[in-house]
């Protein structure tokens, strides 16, 4: 299948090591939790994401419960994360970056599709194997305000994990392990008996971070990580962010609709849209070489700080509303608000590839992007 | 301040605002100054707990009393102190001369009446107006903010709205008296970046369009960079540094913004590490002596934990409170 073609410096055509991974029986689990735990080299796939689909039924009827649509939140989607990067998920609210975040933390079922961890189907897992996962993917999530339970310490809360994953930390070993997450996120030790009222947005961020780190997964899923703090306060937490990377040789998927921030932090980036992934790419192929009207339209219309280089960009602004998940446009779902739309885009679905006309070349145009008119578009830099 | 302005539509003139919380008095406001001219465009810059809200409140009428108490200070909006009034004069020019348009439109309507009445309210009440011509009243003003199809969308209710629709809505409710001056808070905020454009074009387009006074409060450094005309940064309820919007992003004259600035990442080129201000903003009970920025500030030395800095001439009609400006500037 095309969406499987990768574009990356060392491009390989077919799924490496993804093959068969059938339903794991009580014989095999022990052979599942070891290629789990196996590592993996930096620089190869952590995370493969095969036609993932994620439909939300909607119903009708108290009774006699009738499904009559679905919310198409998430419609088949295909991506690699690769061990010690950053992968930059980007799109406006209701394009389903969220749902993709929960399912890839098996928090919600999959409709369709395939999740590779280290080549074992994650969707398929149960068990001990399913365990062995979660405890290698873990989650930062948006409102440190809400995340955290007012009722319990800090100590409890980044312990917590803990206790379902105890052969992380023995008991005995567990104040110590926790004190040691404190100082490594930049609180003090000593805090670890206070309550999350007790601290600060950006500190609270830090705790929902040790919590994050403390059974050492290998990918951490954030979820709009920084957008609820104040921008003095964000940057101490994004600067945080990519030290534990560093520290730890952690792989990131960084969901935010701030673009500024993503690209700051990205090695690669996808752009979603109405459940599909439109553009996906390094990070200056993305921002500085863009070929989907979708991420040109987004970065034009993104306010920069500086009221110069402001005059001499060109803006694209997008008429409408995002249209409903439930009942997306046919053909390219994007063609309701796009200035390029022609009739092709109502018939036929664009896939996820390199255009055809960039195929041959090597300039930074030729990546991934699910337009049928593909075409490179500078908007980010002034003229 | 710039010498050739015309009489100010709105000055504020050392506002203190206050709180009695649990912890203690939360000083939120600690002599705020500004001057909005006719068809001028201000922006108030802040990061939340920095009193930009509350200055807006304040002026509006609409601060909750308690547990907020006027201290102190002036707010002479076309000639008369709006503090000296009474309330069944200030709720003349709220509305009529001054309007309001909130962050959260989803809260700021009423989910339970109609578009249409909430707008068409607007002129039954201070105009006087029938039911049957102020609900006109309201198609005309849906098309103003452009919002499609007004004439069948008039009877719907805020939840039957996308967000930048019912964002539409406000403005349309904060025109609709055709008032002098607008005070934005946070007005894009909760808005996706595409429809976030669209939102700050329409209201910078009839801005022009009524030569209206605007007053936009914001946390975001880009948003202001499009619209305003100058700016007031506020910190603990202060403000820090004012001057025309090119200026201040080519040049700031306090540590403070020239740390917003820095900490920004930008979306035109990759960076290094960002540059992160230490530390975290004041709490309002506990306000630190001197300059409130001195513990985050780079620059800060004796004179700053002990003198509170005045807002400073800064040549080109700009202000700056700190004792270091020069330094800042050209540093």
């Amino acid at each position: 299948m095309a969406e499987l073609r990768k574009n990356n410096e060392a491009a390989v055509d077919a799924p490496p090591n993804v093959t068969a991974v059938e339903t794991v029986d009580a014989s095999t689990t022990q052979e599942a939790v070891a290629a789990i735990e196996a590592p993996v080299e930096r620089g190869e796939p952590i995370l493969q994401v095969r036609n993932l689909v994620k439909h939300f039924p909607l119903t009708q009827g108290i009774l006699f419960k009738k499904q009559v649509g679905a919310v198409k939140a998430v419609d088949g989607i295909s991506f690699d994360l690769y061990q010690g990067e950053t992968l930059g998920i980007v799109g406006e609210s209701g394009c389903g970056k969220s749902t993709v975040a929960k399912l890839l933390m098996t928090l919600e079922t999959a409709t369709a599709g395939e999740v590779f961890f280290k080549g074992q189907d994650i969707t398929k897992l149960s068990g001990r194997a399913l365990k062995a996962v979660r405890r290698n993917i873990q989650m930062v999530f948006q409102d440190p305000y809400t995340s955290l339970n007012p009722r319990m310490t800090v100590g409890d809360i980044i312990g917590e994990p803990y206790d379902i994953h105890p052969e992380v930390a023995p008991k005995g070993d567990r104040r110590r392990k926790v004190q040691e997450l404190l100082d490594v996120v930049g609180l003090n030790p000593e805090y670890i008996n206070r309550y999350p009222h007790q601290f600060s947005g950006g500190q609270r961020q830090r705790i929902g971070i040790a919590r994050g780190l403390a059974l050492q997964p290998e990918i951490i899923i954030c979820d709009e990580p920084v957008s609820a703090l104040d921008v003095s306060v964000q940057a101490q937490v994004i600067n945080l962010m990519e030290k534990l990377q560093d520290e730890f040789n952690l792989s990131y998927l960084f969901i935010a609709h701030d673009l500024s921030i993503v690209r700051h932090i990205s090695d690669r980036v996808g752009v979603m849209y109405l459940g599909k992934m439109a553009e996906i790419g390094t990070d200056t192929q993305i921002y500085d070489h863009p070929t989907h009207p979708y991420t040109q339209a987004l970065l034009s219309a993104v306010p920069v700080p500086d009221p110069d280089a402001r005059e001499g960009r060109e803006r694209i602004i997008l008429t409408g509303d995002v249209p409903s998940p439930a009942n997306p446009p046919s053909g390219c779902r994007f063609r309701t608000r796009c200035w390029k739309a022609q009739d092709k885009c109502a018939e036929e679905m664009p896939l996820l590839a390199v255009p055809e006309r960039f195929k041959s070349s090597d300039t930074p145009a030729a990546h991934e992007s699910a337009c049928h008119f593909a075409e490179e578009k500078d908007v980010v830099h002034a003229a | 301040m710039t010498a050739a302005t015309p009489a100010p539509l709105l000055e504020v003139r050392d506002l203190h605002v206050e709180f009695r919380t649990r912890d203690g008095i939360a000083k939120a406001v600690n002599g705020v100054n500004y001057r909005v001219a006719e068809g001028e465009t201000l922006a108030v810059l802040g990061e939340s707990g920095s009193g930009k809200s509350v200055t807006a409140q304040a002026v509006m009428g609409i601060l909750d009393m308690p547990p907020g108490r006027i201290t102190g200070g002036e707010i002479v909006f076309q000639g008369r102190d709006l503090l000296q009034l009474r309330e069944d004069e200030r709720q003349k020019v709220r509305g009529r001369e001054m309007a309001m348009i909130f962050q959260d439109a989803l809260s700021a309507l009423n989910p339970v009446l109609s578009v249409g009445e909430q707008l068409g309210e607007m002129f039954v009440v201070h105009r006087g107006m029938s039911r049957k011509d102020a609900k006109n009243k309201a198609v005309e003003l849906m098309d103003r903010v452009r919002i499609p199809a007004a004439r069948e969308r008039v009877g719907q209710f805020p939840h039957q709205f996308s967000g930048g629709m019912r964002q539409r809505i406000m403005i349309a409710m904060a025109l609709a008296l055709e008032p002098s001056l607008i005070i934005a808070d946070e007005p894009t905020t909760a808005l996706d970046v595409t429809v976030q454009a669209q939102v700050m074009d329409l209201l910078a387009e009839l801005r022009r369009e009524l030569d209206m006074g605007l007053i936009l409060i914001t946390h975001d450094l880009g948003v202001v960079a499009d619209v305003a005309d100058k700016i007031a940064v506020m910190y603990a309820g202060r403000i820090v540094e004012s001057a025309p919007v090119h200026d201040i992003y080519k040049a700031p004259a306090h540590p403070y913004t020239k740390g917003l600035l820095e900490s920004i990442p930008r979306l035109d080129q990759k960076g290094q590490e960002l540059y992160a201000i230490k530390g975290l903003p004041p709490n309002l009970v506990r306000i630190p002596p001197g300059c409130a920025f001195h513990p985050r500030c780079p620059l800060a030395r004796d004179v700053c934990r002990t003198d509170v800095p005045p807002l400073y001439d800064v040549p080109d009609g700009r202000g700056s409170a700190c004792h270091f400006w020069q330094e800042a500037l050209h540093g």
